[in-house]
């Protein structure tokens, strides 16, 4: 078996267009669930109880269903509901940013109730507002323990931009496809696939664990 | 909008043949790397230089790459690279197993891990062998702290089935994929098999979280 | 060969000769010599990392020795712990924090050596664990989880369950440390009442009136070394260095 990595070399361009789409889409996946997930975990923390119940209908509905089929339904069934027509990129922005936003909504869930309750008892003590409380006591401590977790949604994204190939966006895997389809090299092309991937997700999910190691004192109280 | 939900009650049938097959795939694949897991725990555990580095690559390697690259790569590579045919479910098979062996790995060894130091050398004052000390006294313990993580493994799991759907796996995914592209009845199949997968997935959901809260250590 | 002054005629068990540990850059023991005894009792005693628990630990062969030899009953111990497993059963050894293994119940717990290593039918592995904990005063306990015992009880299940390998040597390990001050003294009971019977015992403690009362000979550690050691007359009445004095006033003994 002989290897050719000529394709390869050959639509190099291409291949690169299709990366640069795969961190742009995991970057602002990443922002906009930071954002709305974030929204979403407060809410869900110090909300009403109406909202609370909501949204955690929608957290636990997230997790319950795959990434694949959220995307499918927001690029194929969505534009019937509202009549709009969505691109593809957008409909995988959307797709990976509802999803992604629901685990965000956790970790920040669980970062405020890892803060002893003790510390709200004494900040309110103290006679500060309860959003002052949160603010200036709760949060601080909560988004410290937060840290290690958010970084492992930019694993997590990254990866799930790959599945966005499903509804033709074209980042790196849906590029690797067509052009393994067009040169008949499929091993040569998810071999390089598999190393470029690597080389970028090694980095951050050791940023990640060493993260972990160092702020895990922090972690106890 | 004109909906006809009678098209989800007239594929009944297949719908229910796809979502077997997605209980069969996620059971399957979580009876091989269970033990899959436990070896490679071990082997990273145990004080030959080789099988560590050897367990500890494959585990950083299955966490760096997209499962769906994961499955293609398989559906290609695999028949060239061993020059027999597999059917798209056994390649799947494998394609999961290694990922979630590799992710069982790390979770063993770190239930592993956990148990004091103090047990095992309880158990060799004793005059246990070091296996009989892993088996007697650590496993067991191990065990229990490792079990809301598998369950946490096994939801992900289930839902990381769907993704077999592009190599022609007729489980879930595909099937609803399919009697969507026969029927053009968009919006209604779809949503018929978000549907089912919510009813599947939510109770399993939730029954991890239970294990998480009756068996979890807190930091 | 005479180490010491209060010589008894019973045969050496144990017999260190020179031992060395290094930690790292850290010197844990700096060539120690001592004999154990039949029916002896020996307390180790002096200051936290003064090397009194390293010992026990490399006589079991839970830590290896880097210099030195460790003799149980004529036979050299092998340095690196390997093949100790045999040497182990001989020997039995109670911890600063019990640990008990808490997914068994006490009997389990006692009735694990002999079942495990022993490979003893079920039947009289239990009985006998039945037996020791009857001796320990704890026979109504036998299928509590640790979980339900309080420190002392543990402890004391703890004794019993090395003791459930007939060891000819135990090696107690700050055994009261991690106790109450309540439930120190029913754990010491025990202990006294297994020197009575004349066991072997090789103590790491801070209970010195214990060791007053209990021990045939004392041996006084500090940074890696034996700086005294005779009988408890002589270290807590009339000690002959100058630290070991420093040490007991410094623990609060009125002598």
């Amino acid at each position: 078996m002989s290897l050719d990595f000529s394709p390869l070399l050959h639509s190099w361009r291409f291949l690169l267009g299709g990366l640069g789409l795969t961190l742009g889409l995991a970057a602002l996946t990443v922002l906009c669930s930071l954002m709305l997930g974030g929204a979403i975990g407060l809410a869900r923390c110090y909300g009403p109880t109406w909202v609370r119940v909501l949204l955690v209908f929608y957290i636990d509905s997230m997790r319950s269903v795959p990434v694949l089929v959220v995307l499918v339904w927001t690029y194929f069934a969505l534009p019937i509901v509202t009549g709009a027509v969505l691109p593809p990129f957008w409909a995988g922005l959307i797709a990976l940013t509802a999803q992604t936003a629901a685990y965000v909504a956790e970790i920040v869930r669980a970062g405020i109730e890892s803060v002893r309750p003790g510390q709200a008892r004494a900040a309110l003590a103290l006679g500060m507002s309860r959003v002052q409380a949160v603010r200036q006591v709760i949060l601080p401590q909560a988004i410290v323990r937060m840290l290690p977790a958010f970084g492992s949604i930019l694993s997590i994204a990254i990866k799930d931009t790959a599945i966005a190939s499903v509804i033709a966006v074209p980042e790196y895997l849906d590029r690797s496809q067509t052009l393994a389809g067009q040169s008949f090299r499929p091993i040569e092309v998810y071999l390089t696939a598999m190393v470029v991937y690597f080389i970028i997700l090694f980095p951050v999910t050791r940023t990640v664990d060493i993260a972990y190691v160092r702020l895990a004192h922090l972690g106890r109280s | 909008m004109n909906l006809h939900w009678s098209v989800v009650w007239d594929n009944a049938g297949a719908l229910a043949r796809g979502t077997e097959l997605t209980v069969l795939l996620t059971v399957a694949t979580m009876a091989l790397a269970v033990p899959g897991g436990i070896l490679l725990a071990l082997m990273r555990l145990s004080g030959s230089r080789p099988f560590a580095w050897f367990s500890a690559s494959l585990t950083e390697l299955f966490r760096n790459l997209p499962l769906l690259l994961v499955i293609y790569a398989s559906y290609y590579v695999l028949p060239l690279a061993l020059g027999v045919a597999f059917s798209p479910f056994v390649t799947a098979l494998v394609a999961l197993g290694l990922n979630v062996s590799a992710y069982n790995g790390e979770t063993f060894r770190a239930g592993i891990a956990s148990i004091r130091k103090g047990q095992s050398e309880a158990a060799l004052a004793l005059g246990m062998s070091g296996w009989q000390a892993m088996r007697v006294v650590v496993l067991p313990q191990a065990a229990r702290r490792v079990l809301p993580v598998l369950a946490s493994t096994w939801v992900s799991l289930f839902k990381d089935t769907s993704l077999v759907s592009v190599i022609s796996v007729g489980e879930l995914a595909y099937t609803a994929m399919l009697i969507r592209s026969r029927t053009f009845r968009v919006l209604e199949v779809l949503t018929a098999m978000a549907v089912i997968y919510w009813f599947l997935g939510y109770p399993q959901a939730k029954l991890a979280d239970w294990l998480n809260r009756r068996f979890g250590v807190s930091e | 060969m005479n180490m010491r002054d209060d010589e008894t005629d019973a045969p050496k068990v144990l017999t260190y000769l020179d031992v060395r540990k290094i930690f790292g850059s850290f010197v844990a023991l700096a060539g120690v010599s001592m004999e154990v005894h039949k029916t002896e009792v020996v307390c180790l005693i002096g200051p936290s990392g003064s090397g009194k628990s390293t010992l026990l630990r490399c006589t079991n062969g839970l830590e290896s020795i880097d210099g030195g030899e460790i003799i149980l009953d004529g036979h050299t111990l092998p340095r690196d712990g390997r093949g100790m497993r045999a040497v182990r059963q001989r020997m039995g050894m109670v911890f600063q924090n019990f640990e008990l293994f808490p997914h068994m119940t006490a009997l389990a717990n006692v009735a694990s050596g002999p079942l495990t290593v022993l490979r003893l039918p079920r039947r009289e592995a239990e009985e006998r664990a039945a037996a020791l904990l009857e001796k320990v005063g704890l026979a109504d306990k036998a299928k509590s989880y640790p979980a339900n015992l309080s420190g002392g009880q543990q402890q004391r299940v703890a004794i019993a369950r090395a003791l459930a390998m007939q060891p000819e040597v135990m090696l107690f390990d700050e055994p009261t440390s991690a106790l109450d001050p309540e439930t120190i003294g029913e754990v010491l009971n025990v202990m006294k009442a297994l020197a009575e019977e004349g066991m072997t015992m090789l103590v790491v403690t801070h209970e010195m009136n214990f060791a007053r009362r209990v021990a045939n000979h004392v041996v006084v550690f500090e940074r890696g070394t034996i700086i005294e050691q005779g009988p408890p007359t002589q270290i807590f009445d009339a000690p002959l260095v100058v630290r070991t004095r420093e040490f007991l006033s410094h623990l609060g003994w009125a002598g």
